[in-house]
């Protein structure tokens, strides 16, 4: 790693701080953050509950969703070798995308007998988990024993189109226009009225994410050689790819159960920070996880301050800032450089 | 340095089920370096792979220093052997030293790591592109560079598919030097190769496959003759022996 790439890292390290604080500040309220701090999270002032309970809860769940899709992208792309992979491939956003669907088309009917469920809000994030790993089951299975990548992007764009379809179809059939709204809302993705419930809840997944995936970074170094060396280096057999798509499954199922599907930073992020760690794909982990994290605080910060009518979604503004890279990385390969 | 002994006893393998090597029995001894040979399709990567541990063979069994394969972990069998394949491709531009030291995963992360990777990078005359990204170098020098990710471990048993094929005349007799002192020294070598003249020059002993079967093993001067490899090539040919180097002069199609 070159000094100019250490220096690049730091500086990403330093950014996150500046960012929350940048975040705990930003809102249609100005707070007294000083004061807000010193009274503690107990405290009944307006201040301190808007720091506490909305802001605070709410940029940490930025940082938690970011930092598991951007590691989630990390991974999916380096256990396919394909540098276009994302980690929504293989059916986990869709998964969980379905089971969210589900639950807000049948959730009058289910409110009456579930409704303390309902009302703590961990049911939809709960079910979306179960959803994504449902969907990395199938996947898993379809592809068959001792399956290569190749078999598992097969598998996984199956999987993907035919959750899609269901998805179609519970859209066309909406119980009620209401309905259809909150699920194309909770489609595009969004941060807003999280709180400590949602945080938590996805946290132990996105840790386990964490821990599966980084336990597995030297099968991604070795996979860099293609599947026979890595498999003459040692590491031969399910366990790995299981390990990855179960850690993928966890993380990035907690994020979308959390915070709706939110596209282009699992895509996005692993590009930017390649060049920053000379390409290893074992150290792009944990370097993806810290700029998928910033990246979408930012995003967020943005979406709270942009002032309209209708509250701006997360997953549109990470889809602007995401397309216009791909322009960029279009120009760049018509220049010769690499991708 | 312990070396290992590598036996093969009636190997068979399939792969989409379709047989590609059956009854394959041979040894693969220390201080020894053995080419396999023969036509396109004849099961030479299939060997190799199976020896490697990559693939799981059908039939019979695989033994090295009398231990059965199948009872080696993947960790240990990864110190045991090391292993190249025909074609490579880096999925990622990783810087040339880099790819040489992921040579050294079965190992962890030894202290020295770096002096070693230079020492692999020097003996492929590839120390000058240490720090250039593997997708700029030519196939020559990409293949200098994932043999020096071949000699970089400890392993005892060496395999490699068609190391030479992407190097130009210099690199491959250098190449082979290097695999030559790498047997004297006590390790088991095995190489796919195409080129007979440099097989026998340098080799200790050739297996020659056809259609998945051994057809002969034994020195280069017992393999290569005209009416063996004339048959199974399909071609008429000749071989003038002087000194241990054979001067091989392929004639004409059968």
């Amino acid at each position: 790693m070159s000094s100019s790439d250490k220096l690049a890292l730091t500086l990403l390290l330093l950014a996150l701080p500046l960012a929350l604080v940048a975040a705990l500040v930003s809102g249609p309220v100005s707070i007294d953050l000083g004061a807000a701090l010193t009274q503690g999270w107990r405290s009944e002032s307006s201040d301190a509950v808007i720091l506490w309970q909305l802001r605070l809860p709410r940029a940490l769940l930025a940082i938690l969703v970011g930092a598991a899709l951007g590691m989630g992208g990390a991974a999916m792309q380096g256990m396919l070798r394909n540098p276009l992979a994302e980690p929504a491939l293989l059916g986990v956003s869709s998964g969980a995308a379905l089971a969210a669907i589900l639950l807000l088309y049948y959730g009058s009917a289910l409110q009456a007998s579930w409704g303390s469920a309902w009302q703590s809000g961990w049911l939809l994030p709960a079910l979306a988990i179960a959803g994504a790993f449902s969907a990395v089951g199938c996947v898993w299975l379809l592809a068959g024993r001792g399956a290569g990548a190749g078999q598992l992007v097969l598998a996984g764009v199956a999987i993907n189109a035919f959750l899609s379809a269901l998805m179609a179809l519970a859209l066309n059939y909406a119980p009620s226009l209401f309905a259809m709204q909150e699920i194309v809302f909770w489609l595009l993705g969004s941060l807003a009225n999280r709180g400590w419930d949602q945080l938590l809840l996805a946290l132990p997944f996105v840790l386990l994410g964490a821990i599966l995936l980084f336990s597995a970074r030297n099968y991604l170094r070795a996979l860099s050689l293609g599947e026979d060396s890595a498999a003459s280096l040692g590491y031969r057999g399910r366990r790995y790819p299981l390990s990855i798509l179960l850690g993928i499954a966890a993380a990035v199922g907690a994020a979308v159960a959390v915070a709706g599907t939110i596209g282009f930073i699992g895509l996005v992020v692993p590009h930017l920070m390649r060049p920053l760690v000379g390409q290893d794909p074992g150290r792009l982990l944990w370097t993806s996880a810290l700029a998928g994290a910033l990246l979408l605080l930012l995003a967020d910060i943005l979406v709270v301050n942009f002032v309209g009518a209708q509250e701006l979604r997360i997953g549109a503004v990470t889809a602007f800032i995401g397309a216009p890279f791909f322009f960029w990385l279009i120009v760049s390969a018509r220049r010769g450089q690499q991708l | 340095m312990k070396g290992l002994e590598v036996s093969c006893l009636q190997l068979g393998l399939e792969r989409q089920r379709r047989p590609v090597l059956s009854e394959i029995s041979c040894v693969f001894k220390p201080f020894e370096l053995t080419a396999v040979v023969g036509p396109n399709g004849a099961g030479k990567s299939s060997l190799l792979q199976a020896l490697a541990g990559v693939l799981a063979p059908s039939a019979g069994h695989i033994e090295l220093d009398g231990q059965p394969a199948e009872r080696i972990s993947p960790a240990q069998m990864a110190r045991l052997c090391a292993y190249l394949p025909q074609a490579e491709t880096p999925a990622w531009s990783l810087r040339a030293a880099d790819l040489v030291a992921l040579g050294l995963l079965p190992w962890g992360r030894p202290k020295d790591r770096e002096r070693r990777v230079s020492a692999a990078l020097q003996l492929v005359d590839a120390q000058q592109l240490a720090e250039r990204p593997v997708t700029r170098l030519s196939g020559g020098e990409l293949r200098r560079v994932q043999l020096a990710r071949l000699l970089v471990g400890e392993a005892p048993l060496l395999i490699a598919d068609e190391p030479t094929a992407a190097l130009d005349i210099r690199h491959q007799l250098q190449l082979m030097h290097t695999f030559r002192r790498q047997a004297d020294a006590g390790k088991t070598v095995v190489l796919a190769l195409h080129d007979l003249p440099m097989a026998a020059r340098f080799c200790d002993r050739i297996l020659l496959l056809e259609q998945g079967r051994l057809v002969a093993q034994g020195t280069p001067e017992d393999v290569f003759t005209p009416a063996l490899i004339g048959d199974v090539y399909g071609v008429t040919c000749e071989f003038r022996w002087r000194d241990g180097v054979a001067d091989f002069v392929p004639l004409d199609l059968l």
